[in-house]
């Protein structure tokens, strides 16, 4: 197959509207559970054989996208229906798949609503997919958006206790950043069609807009005020440790691995090629929030008696680590991030899969209450350690290498922030070392369960620990289809 | 006035002279659901005529235009009208109304809301006013035995009053200032530097204090969680959109022809424009009562759409006919719920008693779930689109200040709108069971749904639509 099959066809459209068409099968079947549980993995496995079907096909070193969809939606306003498909979304739109299948099988037992469950969660999917494709700006609000809507519900409706008070927390810091992008997108558009004539919110077109310094800070900002939240960076963050405490083991799964990746897309997709030199301004800024966001949250993750907001606060100081990357601005650094954020998207879906094993065990997420698994259940405990190891960044597990080449791309430009960050690596070691001590080892408190994994966990996590051993000894193959967008990104903000 | 302009009329005429002939021959007949449905036929043609019948005029007895803008309020306002008549069939079997009167009364205020639309003169716009505000007075109070109802009849009589009153000196100002009736013509006669300036000012001052409390805009809103609570839900959802709708159709040729007074009426309608988002949007985030909320969502919904009728113009106008279309659609539709949820003695409407409705009637819930997203502006439905349309516009015409107040006043209410889907899905189960939906209701509410998710993925056709009939 080649690329000129795949103009023809709306491949794109496919792989990014298979999981909505698999919502309205659900609801068509609504009745029986079981078909609707089946339906959901089989959507998911459809889009992530697609996506591979991609990988494996599609010409990477041509330089342009390897895909790209291009149709007049709403002429009035020049919006148009722009998917493109390069390595990096390639690498996100598989990741999504994969972890989409993973949330499904952890879910499996789900038993208050699951048809409502299953839909949410193949929404979500259309959701990601749309984000990591979308090329014209009201396109990737639409996806940016509807994100929203499925998370809440699945906080609000399947969370803990808490749940609601965490649910529209998450829903309004992550909206009031989105409102002032959509804002600066329509200034952007307007002050575009004023100067050329051409109204359209197409990224590559508005990229040409000539703006003074000012105007390029501010809409700068509006856009980072979105990014920036999502992602999470310093002090954007309060929202996340809620969500994930309240959330569902599936929703955990979509947030710590999606979720905030739509974020870091969405800097160096939009932010950093839209406006080059307000970026440019801003590197110090956000490598100093990264920087000390990656230690506060360090701090703050060390100190926590949940083991879910432990894992959060992890989410966040990884993070943190991947703005560093993309502040640092070399091909090294980028690569870095980008490679961190498949690997982080890896080990802390596997590590929220862990936890709702724990929880599924023990019926707690508290670390006073856990303690001595690895008596009971010793390989659960097993996978436990392992993906421990993979979060804090062990070498040979996942995290490792995209922390090591982010140290040395950053380490070339900025030698005194690779060195800080050095050591927060080692905060990783510490909360995450506590976090294994606290659970699998000491004194044991009795779970209540006393099986083992079954088989459906099973396979949920030998793919999982393939995968975070195979990123950790050889992620070339991953690097591949990063190099040349991340050139291209590169050029764009025509940086040194 | 000759025959060719009659026939001009011919839609407005329909819904008249066949709501007369229904109140007296109700009178004997007492069949309630032949009258609701005949009524919704009588809609339902006077929309197609008014879409198909070429007008052989183009003003009627100088003060109705048959321009297509107006035909399109036609079409709409009688279509809200079928849809209302529909919609109350079971609710009026429950309430024992009577089918005749009932039916009758609300095609008269179809037939005042489309010659209100389309009136070019003051005497036209007076009339036809009077004509819907007063069969509104005795809608919302139709059920006799109900207190509440009673003194929502009382309490909109009363502003109502006071409204006509200001609207009627208004006029009388204006004319005497220009010397002229005709809206147009009174428009450009306002004098520029002249001792007769003050008085068409005044005049304006007191005709915008009208449209304020018609409208409900802020500070003349306070009647409108009332009434919305007291009316029976059907025609609370006449109120909140054609009667609004109607009143706003009415004004947009005016304040985009502004002449010598666009200055001043201007500066008003940006301040007034500010208060009411954000009053309308603070006072809702405290109730706990479904229709409450919605009148107080009305209000800052009014204060959005200001924006764009202060803008005026092509822009203006087609975001404002757009936003307008698609808030009745939610807003009917989330009093179209309401009305499907009503018991005997009572609308279930407080939250306390919505608290896990969502899974025993997971249908209509889901349904007033998306009405209130799209109500809040959430993609992909035609809120967004809707609010996407005003931003742009107000962007596009300078006023950042009121498109960051309109962004602000959306985010803030994006908590009340969440509220009852809190309630509905997300709290322990206290609710009982309530009557399962008719077969009517489930028509109109699938209808509503369809459109805003049509509208919020496809909005270019009525963009489009729109365009044609406003230039």
């Amino acid at each position: 197959m080649t690329s000129e099959t795949a103009m023809n066809f709306p491949l794109l459209s496919l792989l990014l509207w298979l999981p909505l068409g698999g919502v309205l099968l659900c609801l068509i079947f609504r009745k029986s559970v079981e078909s609707c549980r089946l339906l959901a993995l089989a959507t998911n496995l459809l889009v992530l054989a697609i996506g591979l079907g991609i990988a494996f096909t599609a010409d990477a070193g041509s330089g342009g996208w390897l895909i790209y969809e291009d149709y007049s939606w709403i002429e009035q306003f020049g919006i148009h229906y722009t998917l493109g498909m390069d390595g990096l979304s390639l690498l996100l739109v598989l990741l999504t798949a994969f972890l989409q299948v993973i949330a499904v099988l952890i879910s499996w037992r789900i038993d208050y609503h699951p048809v409502f469950f299953f839909s949410l969660i193949l929404m979500l999917g259309t959701a990601f997919i749309g984000v990591f494709l979308a090329l014209d700006l009201i396109l990737f609000y639409l996806f940016w958006e509807l994100m929203l809507i499925p998370m809440f519900a699945l906080i609000g409706i399947w969370g803990l206790e808490r749940r609601v008070y965490a649910a529209v927390k998450f829903f309004l810091f992550t909206l009031s950043g989105s409102l002032l992008m959509l804002l600066a997108m329509i200034g952007l558009y307007l002050l575009h069609g004023e100067q050329t004539g051409v109204y359209t919110f197409a990224l590559e077109s508005l990229k040409q807009t000539e703006l003074s310094l000012t105007q390029e800070l501010i809409f700068y900002l509006c856009f980072m005020a979105a990014f920036a939240v999502k992602v999470p960076l310093f002090p954007f963050h309060a929202w996340l440790p809620d969500a994930h405490q309240q959330a569902p083991g599936a929703g955990s799964v979509d947030l710590a691995g999606l979720l905030l990746k739509t974020g870091v897309y969405g800097i160096i997709r939009f932010a950093f090629p839209l406006f080059p030199r307000a970026a440019e301004m801003s590197l110090p800024v956000l490598a100093i929030l990264a920087l000390f966001g990656l230690f506060y949250a360090a701090a703050v993750a060390y100190q926590q008696p949940d083991i879910k907001r432990l894992v959060a606060y992890s989410s966040v100081s990884h993070l943190g680590f991947v703005v560093l990357g993309l502040a640092a601005w070399n091909q090294t650094a980028w690569e870095g991030s980008m490679l961190l954020m498949i690997n982080h998207g890896v080990t802390s879906a596997a590590m929220f899969v862990m936890l709702a094993l724990v929880r599924q065990r023990t019926g707690s997420n508290e670390i006073s209450k856990l303690g001595g698994l690895w008596q009971s259940q010793p390989n659960l405990s097993a996978f436990f350690l392992l993906f421990s190891f993979a979060s804090l960044g062990l070498p040979g597990l996942a995290n490792f290498a995209g922390e090591i080449l982010i140290l040395v791309g950053t380490f070339a430009s900025k030698p005194l922030w690779a060195s800080i960050a050095v050591v927060g690596v080692l905060m990783a070691a510490i909360y995450m070392l506590r976090l294994v001590q606290s659970v699998i080892w000491g004194p044991c408190c009795e779970p209540f369960e006393k099986q083992d994994l079954v088989t459906r966990e099973w396979l949920v996590l030998i793919p999982l620990a393939l995968l975070v051993i195979w990123l950790g000894c050889y992620p070339q193959p991953l690097l591949d289809p990063i190099r040349e967008p991340v050139t291209l990104l590169l050029q764009q903000g025509g940086l040194p | 006035m000759s025959l060719l302009e009659l026939q001009a009329l011919l839609p407005q005429l329909l819904m008249v002279l066949g709501g007369t002939a229904i109140l007296i021959v109700g009178a004997w007949v007492r069949s309630r659901r032949s009258w609701l449905l005949l009524g919704m036929f009588l809609a339902l043609v006077a929309a197609l005529l008014a879409g198909t019948l070429e007008p052989p005029v183009a003003e009627v007895a100088g003060m109705f235009s048959t321009s297509l803008y107006a035909r399109f309020c036609t079409i709409a306002w009688s279509l809200v009208i079928a849809a209302t008549l529909l919609l109350s069939c079971r609710y009026a079997e429950l309430h024992r109304y009577g089918g005749g009167e009932y039916t009758s009364l609300l095609l008269f205020a179809g037939t005042g809301m489309s010659l209100m639309s389309a009136a070019t003169s003051f005497l036209g716009l007076f009339l036809s006013l009077e004509a819907f505000t007063l069969v509104l007075y005795i809608l919302i109070a139709f059920n006799r035995v109900d207190n509440l109802g009673a003194e929502a009849g009382l309490k909109y009589l009363v502003f109502g009053a006071v409204a006509t009153g200001f609207i009627a000196f208004g006029i009388a100002l204006i004319y005497s200032a220009t010397g002229t009736l005709h809206i147009s013509e009174a428009l450009s006669g306002l004098p520029l530097d002249d001792g007769l300036r003050p008085l068409g000012l005044a005049g304006w001052a007191l005709l915008l204090v009208a449209i304020g409390f018609k409208i409900s805009l802020v500070p003349f809103h306070f009647w409108t969680p009332d009434v919305y609570q007291g009316a029976p839900a059907p025609i609370g959802g006449v109120m909140a959109t054609a009667a609004k709708g109607a009143v706003l159709t009415a004004f947009l040729p005016l304040l985009s022809s502004l002449g010598g007074a666009a200055v001043e009426i201007k500066q008003v309608l940006w301040l007034l424009a500010i208060v009411t988002m954000l009053v309308g949007t603070f006072s809702a985030l405290t109730q706990r009562n479904l229709k409450r909320m919605l009148a107080y969502s009305s209000v800052t919904h009014m204060g959005y759409l200001l924006i764009v009728l202060l803008i005026g113009g092509a822009d203006g106008a087609q975001s404002m006919l757009f936003y307008l279309v698609v808030y009745s659609f939610a807003t009917f539709g989330a009093f179209g719920v309401v009305t499907s949820w009503a018991e005997q003695n009572e609308e279930i409407q407080d939250y306390d008693d919505l608290c896990g409705l969502g899974y025993l009637h997971p249908r209509r819930s889901s349904a007033l779930a998306l009405f209130l997203l799209s109500l809040a502006g959430i993609p992909p439905l035609a809120g967004f689109f809707g609010k996407f349309g005003i931003f742009h516009a107000a962007l596009q015409h300078g006023y950042l200040d009121l498109a960051v107040i309109g962004v602000l006043a959306s985010l803030i209410s994006l908590y009340y709108y969440l509220r009852p889907i809190i309630v509905l899905f997300m709290q322990e189960k206290k609710a009982h069971r309530l009557r399962s939906g008719s077969g009517e209701e489930f028509v109109l509410l699938g209808a509503c749904c369809a459109a805003i998710l049509f509208l919020g993925v496809y909005p270019g056709p009525l963009l489009d639509l729109l365009r044609q009939i406003l230039f």
